[in-house]
């Protein structure tokens, strides 16, 4: 079983990429379960024909944890992927962090945590120890960065690069980098840039994903790019990139980079 | 972000935040504290406050209750469930009741103090969150300081829109030491030297409508050094000067003598004369230690050191490496009677140890 983890600044496009890899490996045939770990909860939306699933931190606010099942909290998508989303309490209250630890425990105890590929699509940024749950305890040992060629986006995935390379040094861990994939904004010279990016904290860009109207579309009719445009170029695109998830094995330990370098990085890339 | 790091060298006068608040608000009997987070902050207060108050020869109950935070409260927010204790204690009808804080309650950013000024009966918040970098002293400071808010504002009674001038407040008494009493004995035999009398024990044993008193006294008389912070706010908020501490040693306790009086307008003399008189009685009743070979164990406090020269010299000590050691108690004895109660201690030591 594989368990892979997206990351990435919020808005860059994880829950997308997440949706449209898990359908496509899900038409390979593979059992699929993802994990959607904000609490924002849109992560499975795509999946699911448009429907906000049930929490599971909605359904321990109003049952506890005690007596949940499996079926309160975990929902069958496009050809058979399996959708949970962690919730979290409202806004400007508790920890959304911790709940995002208990809604594992809660996975765990249930044995939800099994199949083919896990994928786990993680709030924007390693804000503090809950979101890196996922890559804690030996549930996602491989990390992907989504990113576009934006100073803060990289910023942001450089940033999950220093959590993945501190976790590295613990015995027993073994997240490690999995790869960059690259969520255009038709920026001049991103690609270019992120495969540097990618290059100089010790990974690789594994996939360049151009920025396509067919993605807005999909989302408008609630359905992923795989189910609404099978035949598109992006879909191929995602196809291309779930190809490379099902079978990558390099891994590596990130070698962030300092904000200079960083900041410096982008302007060779104007 | 909290600047106040946390102190290096821990000792019996650190400790947590939240236990040092308690030590104040448990103080007020009609009172009930809720301390909001889990069980086991409510739970380790709880029996350390039952033991020493057992240690005190007293059968009370601590009126202390836990909001009993859960994990499911962590990920929501505690705000609920606090709102909860406050109804079911409000619905007892105590006094005032007391919400403290707890690091996790910090942590996750509950706005205690605002479920407390919504709660719709009255209720006096104390931020309590350990990990802050506070220790013991830092809770019983801010607990004395939101406590004394309660006598504002004072009400309108005509006998008290006057000062009482012979009287004092104690404010800061240890709760916790073992001599709580004795000690506020000592300082009450001091003060009626001159005449003056106790307005308040801020906070012992007191009613949350005794501490409408707090404004009515000439002096507060400090614990300790430590709550200059709390003689500074009371000073500032009624106008009344404040004595740094309880009286210690020879010369500590005559100075504390001047001093209560200069601040109190009345002549210190016939007071001196009195304890003077009343020191030489005491020293004469060991004068068989004179000779004696001697050093002192002087536990946390090095600045103790010049009292005890003082007091050993007047014995006639003989200070020496290879001396019986002689245990200096902590907290320094408050007084005459607390230097007596020391010799008697060092009377027994040297004779088991020539025994």
């Amino acid at each position: 079983m594989k368990q892979i983890a997206l990351y990435g600044k919020g808005g860059i496009g994880k829950s997308t990429t997440s949706a449209n890899l898990s359908a496509a490996l899900a038409e390979k045939g593979l059992d699929i379960l993802q994990i959607g770990c904000d609490p924002k909860r849109d992560s499975t939306r795509m999946l699911m024909q448009g429907r906000f699933i049930p929490t599971v931190m909605d359904h321990v606010r109003k049952e506890g944890d005690a007596d949940v099942r499996l079926e309160d909290i975990m929902f069958t998508g496009y050809r058979g992927v399996r959708c949970v989303e962690a919730g979290g309490p409202e806004p400007g209250v508790g920890c959304a962090g911790r709940g995002i630890i208990a809604t594992f425990q809660i996975l765990e105890r249930l044995g939800a945590l099994k199949g083919d590929i896990i994928v786990y699509d993680v709030l924007g940024d390693v804000v503090c120890g809950g979101f890196a749950m996922p890559m804690r305890e030996g549930y996602a040992q491989e990390v992907y960065l989504v990113t576009s060629g934006e100073l803060m986006s990289l910023y942001a995935a450089n940033n999950i690069c220093k959590a993945i390379k501190r976790l590295s040094l613990r015995a027993k861990n073994r997240c490690r980098l999995a790869g960059v994939i690259c969520n255009s904004k038709n920026m001049e010279n991103e690609e270019e840039l992120v495969l540097e990016f990618s290059r100089r904290i010790n990974s690789r860009l594994v996939h360049f994903i151009p920025r396509d109207r067919t993605v807005q579309l999909a989302e408008l009719h609630k359905k992923t790019v795989i189910e609404y445009a099978p035949d598109s170029s992006q879909a191929g695109v995602y196809r291309s990139l779930a190809g490379i998830v099902a079978t990558n094995e390099q891994f590596t330990i990130p070698t962030p980079l300092d904000t200079d370098e960083l900041e410096s990085l982008a302007f060779d890339y104007i | 972000m909290s600047l106040n790091p946390l102190p290096l060298i821990t000792s019996r006068t650190g400790g947590c935040t939240l236990t040092g608040a308690l030590a104040v608000t448990t103080g007020i009997k009609d009172s009930v504290t809720i301390i909001h987070g889990p069980p086991g902050c409510a739970h380790h207060n709880f029996s350390l406050l039952h033991a020493t108050i057992l240690d005190n020869d007293c059968m009370v109950i601590p009126n202390v209750m836990s909001s009993g935070m859960s994990e499911h409260d962590v990920i929501f927010g505690g705000e609920e469930v606090l709102m909860k204790v406050i109804n079911e204690v409000a619905s007892q009808d105590p006094g005032i009741i007391f919400v403290l804080s707890t690091c996790i309650t910090e942590t996750i950013g509950d706005d205690v103090l605002a479920v407390t000024q919504n709660a719709g009966v009255p209720v006096c918040m104390v931020p309590t969150g350990g990990f802050l970098g506070g220790d013991f002293e830092m809770g019983f400071s801010r607990a004395l300081i939101a406590v004394s808010n309660l006598a504002l504002p004072a009400p309108m009674i005509c006998e008290h829109d006057q000062k009482i001038s012979n009287s004092v407040n104690l404010i800061g008494e240890k709760n916790l030491e073992y001599e709580v009493k004795q000690n506020f004995l000592e300082v009450k035999r001091l003060v009626s030297l001159l005449n003056l009398s106790i307005n308040l024990r801020f906070a012992h044993d007191i009613t949350r409508s005794d501490i409408y008193r707090l404004p009515f006294a000439s002096v507060n008389i400090m614990r300790e050094p430590a709550l200059s912070g709390v003689g500074d706010h009371l000073k500032s908020t009624f106008g009344i000067p404040y004595i740094s501490s309880f009286p210690l040693g020879i010369s500590g306790t005559l100075s504390f003598i001047r001093n209560v009086a200069v601040l109190s307008g009345f002549p210190p003399d016939e007071a001196l004369d009195i304890e003077i008189e009343h020191h030489e009685e005491i020293f004469q009743g060991f004068s068989d230690l004179r000779g004696a070979r001697v050093r002192f164990n002087i536990p946390v406090e090095k600045q103790e050191y010049p009292r005890i020269k003082e007091i050993s010299e007047v014995i006639g000590f003989r200070e020496s490496p290879e001396g019986i050691v002689l245990p200096v108690p902590y907290p320094f004895p408050v007084g005459t009677s607390g230097m007596k109660r020391m010799l008697h201690l060092w009377r027994r030591t040297l004779t088991c140890r020539a025994a």
